[in-house]
């Protein structure tokens, strides 16, 4: 048996024997997670089968403008007269998208200033934390509405802005789990046995740090759909990318005529958020050894 | 029975005689109150010699006087001058200035103000070399005598010798004397001799004028002050009207105006604003790949149907438009190809040109933007997004490219990086004032509402110089018939819809003036002699 073994199991010992089934166990034992995560199965089947099912195009104008929620169209059509269901089942792929890539950009920004500030701390820490403080003192949604009308709005400039205005949040969790976590004994046996600091940042400390990671992850794709619908709503939306936020946006000077183009969009959105936000929950209470044992 | 019908003859008697009596129009227009305007577009300053439109003309118009004044008819009027009289040859205008006229800092009006006024509008204003560059020089026999000379005819010059085209500027603020014009601060503090003068300027947010007691009209104006307010979007601004806190709003949308005719203390007025004539269009950029192409423009053309945008998108509130000049003008011509909605012909074109389908079903993909301007959203905005589907099935996928705010816009066409833009213009009375310049290959610049599409044809060029030296109405008007005919078949621009503006005065305001610009409000008063 190697070294690196007896290290992994001494950690083992404060865990109970299978501590994945413990993780499914707590969740489902949240009934709030539960509905979450019904939530967005349901939402992840939309987008991804929706548009096979329901093949209208969201752009494509279908019918009379401002046609009001019935039997020719579920939800009605907007101002243009496009079809406001084509348009929920269409944008969900659009907005998760969004979610998601923003997130990753987020995670890989934040990630990485955490990591180096909170293991090599010293000067690189004073630097890197001085620069993360320049960012959070910037309103963020201001913020990204200067990176968004600096240049042509587009999916990607959109995504871009909202991981550079919300990275610093996983950068100062990541910062702090470092520094508490490469103080315990498992990371110095692991330097005193002459690991390099490559392998004790990604193999010992981060699989140890990610629990809390993952939490903010999952609220982090709420955070950039909202993001997403707030810029769209303030007419910053990409226009070619037909996301429940551009729906929101486009239409709501007619919200006194036509209020279904601009709620039912805003309900999709609030579903899915608040089942991000209740997935996070449930993963915070499963993943936090400390409530396990309440 | 006959003692009845004595009874009501005197009580009908009675009612008139308390109704006259009430009524303000029997003692004559009474001065005092406020009047506030809403401001969409914030004017940079007022000096309307050496900037154009339609933000700067409203207060511009009430600081400054003109040599005429054109009424609804397009016949000049009085106002500077009190008459004036033109030569056989059609090459003299001698202009006999009102004696004792002077500027809000109480130096006279003469003639050298005048000829000066047309130096620096020539030179400075966008427009200028359309609207003078036909005159040789301005004589000043006298104080009160201003002699134009022309070097060809110049049927236009009446009109660009009214308010906002032509303010008259005191020389001893604007002089050379006082440095480069454009970094006079008289511009923003601006000296003119109109019925109000500037009081207060807050860059962005209102300016308030005041009435002028010296006004070459006796006894107008009536308001005591003359204020505009920015406003954000349409619907505060609907709210501000009901409100009170603006006395009059205009809209151009169908919604807009439903609302607006619901509001109680409103009356509304819907009438174009001939003067202004604005026209709606797309705008091609000739140097782009597919576009530069006739077919590709012409297929667009027959893409759309403005039958269906005029008709479900504006509820009927906007017309076809034909060509580059608006359908109050006596020059327009609707012989033209009207493109009707046809998508095989669209296609067909397509296909002549070479651009076969993909396996997508797309030939080619173009990029879109629009005029971002909140209140004529349904004109810019609404046809993009229509555009987008539309193309789409002839195969043409649109890219469309939302521009962050107008000067975001501008900068894109200015630059000429633009493939397709919404746009509109205005025509400023005369064809020669705001249509050649869209179409001259000399005027090809890097400034919006030039010719940023870079259409150069010799023929257009010469129908418009002869059409601009042209005094028989007729053969003028065949000229620009020629023309316009020619620009249907070319389609540098489409020209789509012209709008009617739609303007909700509060109620109790009296005596709504108008000229071919939109309202006078020198002769605007209010029914108690205050805002409400």
């Amino acid at each position: 048996m190697s070294n690196t073994t007896n290290v992994t199991s001494m950690e083992v010992e404060y865990r109970p024997d299978r501590p994945l089934v413990e993780i499914w166990r707590m969740f489902f034992a949240n009934k709030a997670a539960v509905f979450g995560l019904v939530l967005w199965t349901l939402i992840i089947f939309t987008a991804f089968l929706g548009p096979v099912i329901y093949s209208t195009d969201p752009f494509d104008l279908v019918g009379a403008p401002m046609e009001p929620p019935g039997e020719e169209f579920l939800l009605g059509t907007d101002y243009l007269g496009r079809d406001i269901l084509a348009g929920i089942i269409h944008g969900a792929s659009v907005t998760l998208a969004i979610g998601f890539s923003a997130t990753i950009f987020t995670v890989i920004i934040g990630v990485t200033i955490g990591v180096l500030a909170g293991y090599y701390g010293g000067w690189v820490d004073t630097v890197l934390m001085r620069v993360t403080e320049f960012f959070q003192v910037l309103p963020a949604l201001l913020f990204a509405m200067v990176l968004v009308s600096l240049f042509t709005a587009s999916l990607y400039l959109i995504v871009l802005a909202i991981a550079v205005v919300t990275w610093t949040g996983i950068a100062r969790l990541t910062r702090a789990e470092f520094m508490k976590i490469k103080e315990r004994e498992f990371v110095l046996a692991e330097r005193a046995m002459g690991a390099r600091n490559t392998r004790i940042i990604w193999k010992v400390i981060l699989p140890n740090a990610l629990p809390p990671l993952i939490v903010t992850m999952a609220l982090g794709v709420g955070v950039a759909i909202l993001f997403e619908a707030a810029l769209s709503f303030l007419g910053l939306g990409d226009p070619n990318a037909y996301s429940w936020g551009y729906m929101i946006g486009s239409s709501r000077e007619y919200i006194w005529d036509s209020w279904w183009a601009v709620t039912f969009p805003g309900f999709a959105i609030f579903l899915t958020v608040l089942g991000i936000s209740l997935i996070g929950d449930g993963l915070n209470d499963a993943l936090n050894p400390k409530l396990r044992e309440l | 029975m006959k003692k009845i019908f004595r009874l009501s003859q005197f009580v009908i008697v009675g009612i008139v005689t308390i109704m006259f009596s009430i009524t303000p129009g029997f003692a004559g227009p009474k001065r005092g109150g406020d009047y506030i305007i809403p401001v969409v577009q914030f004017p940079p300053h007022f000096n309307a010699a050496i900037k154009s439109g339609s933000e700067l003309a409203t207060p511009a118009s009430r600081i400054f006087v003109a040599l005429v004044q054109i009424n609804e008819n397009w016949e000049p009027e009085p106002y500077l001058a009190k008459s004036w009289e033109i030569s056989p040859d059609g090459l003299t205008y001698t202009f006999h200035l009102l004696e004792g006229t002077t500027f809000h800092d109480g130096k006279p009006v003469t003639s050298k103000d005048v000829a000066f006024s047309l130096e620096t509008t020539k030179k400075n204003h966008p427009f200028g070399p359309y609207m003078f560059g036909a005159v040789d020089r301005v004589e000043t026999p006298d104080k009160y005598t201003a002699v134009i000379k022309l070097k060809q005819p110049h049927p236009a010059l009446m009109i660009a010798l009214s308010m906002p085209l032509m303010p008259i500027l005191p020389e001893h603020v604007y002089g050379e004397a006082q440095g480069p014009i454009r970094k006079n601060p008289a511009n923003i503090m601006a000296i003119g001799s109109g019925a109000f003068k500037v009081a207060e300027y807050n860059a962005g947010k209102s300016y308030i004028l005041e009435r002028f007691d010296n006004f070459l009209r006796p006894g107008q104006p009536y308001f005591d002050r003359f204020i505009g307010k920015k406003i954000g979007s349409p619907s505060s601004a609907l709210i501000a009207v009901s409100r009170g806190e603006i006395h009059h709003l205009v809209v151009g949308d169908p919604r807009m105006l439903a609302k607006l005719k619901k509001e109680k203390n409103l009356f509304v007025i819907s009438r174009s604003t001939s003067g202004v004539g604005s026209v709606n269009y797309i705008e091609f950029n000739l140097r782009k790949e597919y576009i530069k192409d006739k077919r590709v423009r012409q297929a667009i053309a027959y893409a759309l149907d403005l039958d269906f945008v005029i008709q479900k998108l504006h509820q009927g509130m906007t017309h076809r438009s034909t060509g580059p000049i608006h359908s109050s003008s006596p020059f327009y011509s609707d012989q033209v190809n009207q493109y009707e909605y046809n998508l095989e012909k669209a296609n067909q074109l397509l296909d002549e040109a070479g651009y076969k389908r993909g396996a997508d079903g797309m030939r080619f993909s173009l990029d879109l933007t629009y005029m971002p301007v909140p209140v004529i959203e349904h004109e810019h905005k609404m046809i993009a997004e229509y555009m987008k589907p539309q193309l789409k099935k002839i195969g043409i996928n649109i890219i469309l490219k939302a521009p962050a705010d107008f000067m975001n816009w501008y900068s894109t066409l200015a630059k000429w990086e633009h493939d397709m833009s919404t746009s509109n213009i205005f025509m400023w009375g005369d064809p020669v004032i705001g249509v050649h310049r869209l179409f001259m290959s000399t005027n090809i610049k890097h400034r919006v509402w030039t010719n940023t599409a870079g259409y150069a044809n010799k023929e257009v060029d010469k129908l418009l110089n002869a059409a601009a030296v042209e005094r028989d109405i007729e053969k003028r008007k065949a000229l620009y018939a020629e023309f316009q005919k020619i620009i249907a078949e070319d389609l540098p621009l489409y020209f789509t819809i012209e709008d009617v503006f739609h303007y909700g005065f509060n109620k109790e305001l009296m005596n709504i003036g108008w000229e071919i610009w939109g309202p006078g409000y020198e002769s605007m008063y209010w029914k108690n002699g205050q805002a409400p």
